[in-house]
């Protein structure tokens, strides 16, 4: 007989909040930040998207990752430690210092060889590289061009030199430790660094799939008796000095397009979406537990896990295949998982991207799957894309749905793109059963399915 | 100045090596003492830069071996250089 999985812990860092309380206060007031790209990302390339969600500042040290940690890791993986650790004080454990001064923890009450990580990124340390790429490409050109500008530049192509050697502006140094930090797997294994945790370690890079994949390959592994414990999520961290990343979205014509009204530009499921907004990242982390093993310890769990699946299009690396037939085939494999019908189910957290293809597929695949009953409504509407953290942070939002009886709205929404149950307002309704899908660059599809716990 | 350096440079000695202050020597080496291998000593001199905002070439740490030899370098050579930040 499979084994019950609850979530007794979570820890978020978005866009809109840090923490899970000031997150989810903010998803039911429907907050969203956008903002303009940065101005000097426009000394690169010519943007057609122009807009953003950026990460809040946050102090790494009030996460517990010290000064020494932070200098040797990239920012997704500081979120991710940070995330972890709020996750497992939401759980219960108490962290235990190693030893006096020590930067890594013990934990009470759990046994570290029968607790894994499953952690997804879409592209790791991507931050680490590109910033340490910039001086491996610019220092010595830059040293040189410097010369030749200060000794024997003619004074009419000064102006042009001090412009071409603003733009080559890097860092200070080559990090010694930079293929620790751009490497994919950098923040499972510092999750497991930090907390001296030695089950299972696994990285997923199923890219806008990563978060959801990690969570429901957690939730096999406590099902299935391979761990009691996971702490499983996903971490992005999008953000480069010469807009990168940006580019990377933009010239594919992923991204959101500017209009009038610059906050009501990102609007999935509307027919007039334009795109995503590109986010600068978050954090998610679940404590996924054996419910047994939870009772002992007198957890609560927020909700529970009963089903997950993933299906591949098998179409193209960058669109959904027309019609959605993987993702139904994905959708009926989770519920068949879970052991639920389609009508049990209460609330769909969508992908809900906001380019014109996505919401197409997607709203007509939960229509012909769901009919018009279940609410309806999509996170990135406020957050923007947070790509590999997308789907972990939904799975929180899931969670905190059922246990809470009420979910965030689907922001911008004014003439949906199919007459499906939106969440206009927030309001108080019975929810029960829960799916949270999400969908890749490549074609992966995976959906987790989450109960209100009782 | 000199005695603000060194509390600061200890500081840093201190979160690198997860130990407590009165437990770092001045004259103690810091390879055989405190045995801080090659990975720990790029550590200490990338907090000592984020700590003084300069950067530290990481070939001069081969020629300095005491607690007080980096303290000394740090005031002789580090803040000498114009700040990074």
């Amino acid at each position: 007989m499979n084994r019950r999985v609850v979530i007794t812990g979570a820890g978020v860092i978005s866009p809109i909040g840090i923490g899970v309380d000031e997150f989810w206060r903010q998803c039911l007031q429907a907050k969203s930040v956008v903002a303009p790209v940065p101005a000097e990302w426009d000394r690169y390339a010519t943007l057609r998207s122009r807009l953003l969600a950026p990460l809040p500042d946050f102090d790494s040290e009030s996460f517990g990752v010290s000064r020494t940690e932070r200098l040797q890791l990239d920012p997704m993986t500081v979120m991710v430690l940070g995330a972890a650790r709020e996750a497992l004080e939401r759980a219960g454990f108490s962290l235990v210092p190693g030893a006096a001064g020590s930067r890594s923890f013990t934990l009470s009450a759990l046994d570290v060889e029968r607790t894994g990580v499953y952690i997804g990124t879409g592209i790791g340390g991507m931050y680490s590289f590109l910033h340490n790429h910039a001086h491996q490409l610019f220092q010595r050109v830059r040293l040189a061009l410097k010369s030749y500008a200060d000794e024997r530049a003619p004074a009419e192509g000064r102006a042009a030199l001090d412009d071409a050697l603003a733009m080559m502006a890097h860092g200070s140094r080559f990090h010694p430790f930079v293929a620790s930090m751009y490497m994919p797997n950098a923040a499972s294994a510092a999750v497991g660094v930090k907390f001296a945790i030695t089950g299972p370690n696994v990285t997923y890079g199923m890219a806008c799939a990563a978060g959801t994949v990690a969570t429901g390959h957690a939730y096999r592994a406590v099902r299935d008796g391979q761990v009691d414990v996971a702490l499983t999520g996903g971490g992005e961290y999008l953000y480069d000095e010469h807009g990168h990343n940006f580019r990377a979205f933009d010239v594919a014509g992923t991204l959101v397009r500017d209009c009038a009204d610059p906050q009501t530009a990102n609007r999935p499921f509307d027919q007039k979406r334009s795109g995503f907004l590109f986010s600068h990242g978050g954090a998610a982390v679940l404590v996924l537990e054996e419910l047994e093993h939870a009772r002992r310890r007198g957890a609560t769990p927020i909700a529970e896990v009963i089903g997950y699946a993933e299906t591949f299009d098998a179409h193209s690396m960058m669109s959904l295949a027309p019609g959605g037939a993987q993702i139904e085939r994905m959708i009926r494999g989770a519920l068949a998982d879970a052991g639920v019908a389609p009508h049990e189910v209460d609330y769909v957290n969508a992908h809900g991207t906001g380019t014109q293809n996505n919401d197409a597929i997607e709203a007509e695949v939960i229509e012909r799957v769901f009919s018009k009953r279940p609410l309806v409504n999509t996170t990135k509407s406020l957050l923007g894309h947070t790509i590999g953290a997308s789907g972990a942070i939904e799975a929180v939002v899931t969670a905190l749905s059922l246990r809470e009886g009420t979910t965030h709205v689907c922001k911008n929404l004014e003439t949906p793109v199919r007459d499906l149950n939106f969440v206009r307002t927030v309001g108080k309704h019975d929810l029960r059963v829960g799916l949270s899908q999400s969908f890749a660059f490549g074609g992966h599809n995976a959906a987790v399915v989450l109960r209100r716990y009782s | 100045m000199d005695n603000e350096v060194q509390q600061r440079v200890l500081k840093v000695f201190c979160e690198v090596l997860e130990r407590k202050e009165d437990e770092i020597q001045l004259d103690a080496s810091i390879r055989s003492d405190l045995q801080l291998d090659s990975l720990k000593q790029m550590t200490l001199f990338i907090a000592l830069e984020d700590e003084f905002q300069r950067t530290i070439p990481l070939e001069v740490v081969v020629g300095l071996d005491t607690v007080k030899d980096i303290i000394d370098f740090v005031v002789k050579k580090v803040l000498q250089e114009p700040s990074a930040a």
